[in-house]
């Protein structure tokens, strides 16, 4: 009976609340980081924790403004929480153009990750959403190819 | 009288639980100030939506160094800004700019494999960090014992790399975004530093081009400063960037748009562009942008 005592006020002591995500959190990041090449510097991460998508709304996405140079070598790279099953999307975009994507519609293919060779120095658009809007958690990683 | 005595303990179980406020679960050394007293007032009537739709990564401080770096260019210490003398920076102001620039500084030390000096910069860099109570973000044991032992240059790039992205993530999550705002251009003022003092003795077009298209990033930068204006140390420092932008300004820039098409290149998916960008930058346009980066960046490291 004591160490019942002892297990329960350990846990009330020791208990935070980001605990509740034990995977959807910094170490999604660490475990996403870890799995670049070693050709890859890291440069940010992007985190998305969406809600369903409720009917009659728009499908929930996370957005994310980034600057990219010219003639740099990019990698987008998505990891998703394991706790949750839906796969994650980005894309990137250069204004309303769509020039990168994990997620091909047409064949339906899920990729890790997709390059590129940034053509001109700007603002670019990140999006991460979740198949179907349903509920997820994932990082984006940029990386840096070295050439 | 156990109920009590359990009861008792669980309380005070909850009260330790809820005293540990630290993100990454360390005590603080001295003092805990809230967040809300430790900004500057500066941005406080900054609307957090308008700090939102900021561009999340203006100035990095690994990528100007990569450029160099791939492109043969030599290390060159001299280039590096003084590590004396830190705790001269007695304002938050000038700690964060500061803090941004030896941050690049770092980069630049850690691209080059230059891990010995890398130490002195480690150093500094928690001394401005923990002053400007960003502190826990720096792993400094860690980064410390990568660079004595020469590890690895790859953890010790990512830890310092993703140090400054999470301290930059928690000030803007704070109410701190003008010390945010001040850490991002000091890395972007050192890093267009290194690369105008790297052309200034050697001819290069890829680093020429990657200066002359600052002028894109530098209107980014100057919108996120724009908005503390009103603050005196603020609207002089915009001032000394106008100078930058004047002398960008001069620089013919042109894009042609392309397609973008999705191809996979040895199982590696690549979006590849069609556009292209030619920069036109003369000589003395190049010698006023040296010219003028210099003196910005010395008033940016005065004490």
């Amino acid at each position: 009976m004591r160490k019942i005592f002892i297990i329960l006020l350990l846990s009330v002591a020791f208990f935070k609340p980001q605990d509740l995500q034990a995977q959807c959190n910094a170490s999604l990041v660490t475990v996403c980081s870890s799995k670049l090449s070693a050709d890859a510097t890291y440069l940010k991460e992007l985190r998305a924790r969406l809600q369903p998508q409720e009917s009659g709304q728009q499908l929930p996405v996370a957005r994310f403004s980034l600057l990219l140079n010219s003639g740099n070598h990019y990698r987008f790279s998505i990891c998703n929480a394991q706790e949750f099953p839906a796969k994650a999307i980005l894309q990137l975009y250069d204004q309303d153009k769509l020039v990168g994507t994990t997620y091909f519609a047409k064949t339906k293919q899920h990729y890790p990750a997709f390059d590129f060779i940034c053509p001109k120095t700007g603002v670019y658009k990140v999006l991460i959403s979740f198949e179907d809007g349903k509920e997820g958690c994932a990082v984006g990683i940029l990386s840096l190819i070295k050439k | 009288m156990n109920q009590k005595v359990l009861g008792l303990l669980l309380l005070l179980g909850v009260i330790l639980s809820s005293c540990n406020s630290n993100p990454n679960g360390e005590s603080g050394d001295g003092l805990d100030v809230p967040d809300s007293l430790l900004t500057t007032n500066i941005g406080s009537d900054v609307d957090k939506a308008a700090m939102a739709e900021i561009i999340q990564n203006i100035s990095s401080p690994v990528e100007m160094s990569a450029l160099l770096k791939e492109e043969g260019i030599e290390f060159n210490y001299k280039f590096l800004s003084p590590t004396d003398n830190i705790d001269e920076f007695n304002t938050n102001f000038k700690q964060a700019l500061n803090l941004g620039v030896l941050g690049a500084d770092m980069g630049y030390l850690n691209m080059y494999n230059k891990t010995g000096a890398v130490l002195n910069y480690i150093t500094a860099i928690k001394e401005l960090s923990d002053v400007l109570k960003v502190g826990q973000f720096f792993n400094f044991e860690t980064l410390k014992r990568l660079a004595t032992n020469s590890e690895n240059i790859d953890s010790l790039m990512y830890i310092s790399v993703s140090s400054f992205d999470n301290m930059d993530s928690y000030l803007r999550e704070n109410n701190r975004s003008d010390i945010s705002a001040l850490l991002v251009t000091g890395v972007w003022i050192e890093g267009l530093f290194l690369a105008t003092q790297v052309v200034k003795e050697n001819e290069n077009d890829k680093v020429k081009q990657r200066i002359g298209e600052q002028g894109i990033v530098l209107e980014q930068l100057m919108i996120v400063l724009n908005l503390y204006k009103k603050d005196k140390r603020f609207f002089e420092l915009i001032t000394e960037f106008e100078k930058i932008q004047k002398a960008l300004s001069k620089v013919k820039i042109k894009v042609e748009e392309g397609e973008t098409e999705m191809v996979e290149v040895d199982g590696v998916l690549m979006a590849v562009s069609n556009s292209k960008t030619s920069v036109e930058v003369t000589d003395s346009q190049l010698k006023d942008i040296i010219k003028v980066v210099e003196e910005v960046r010395t008033y940016v490291i005065k004490y």
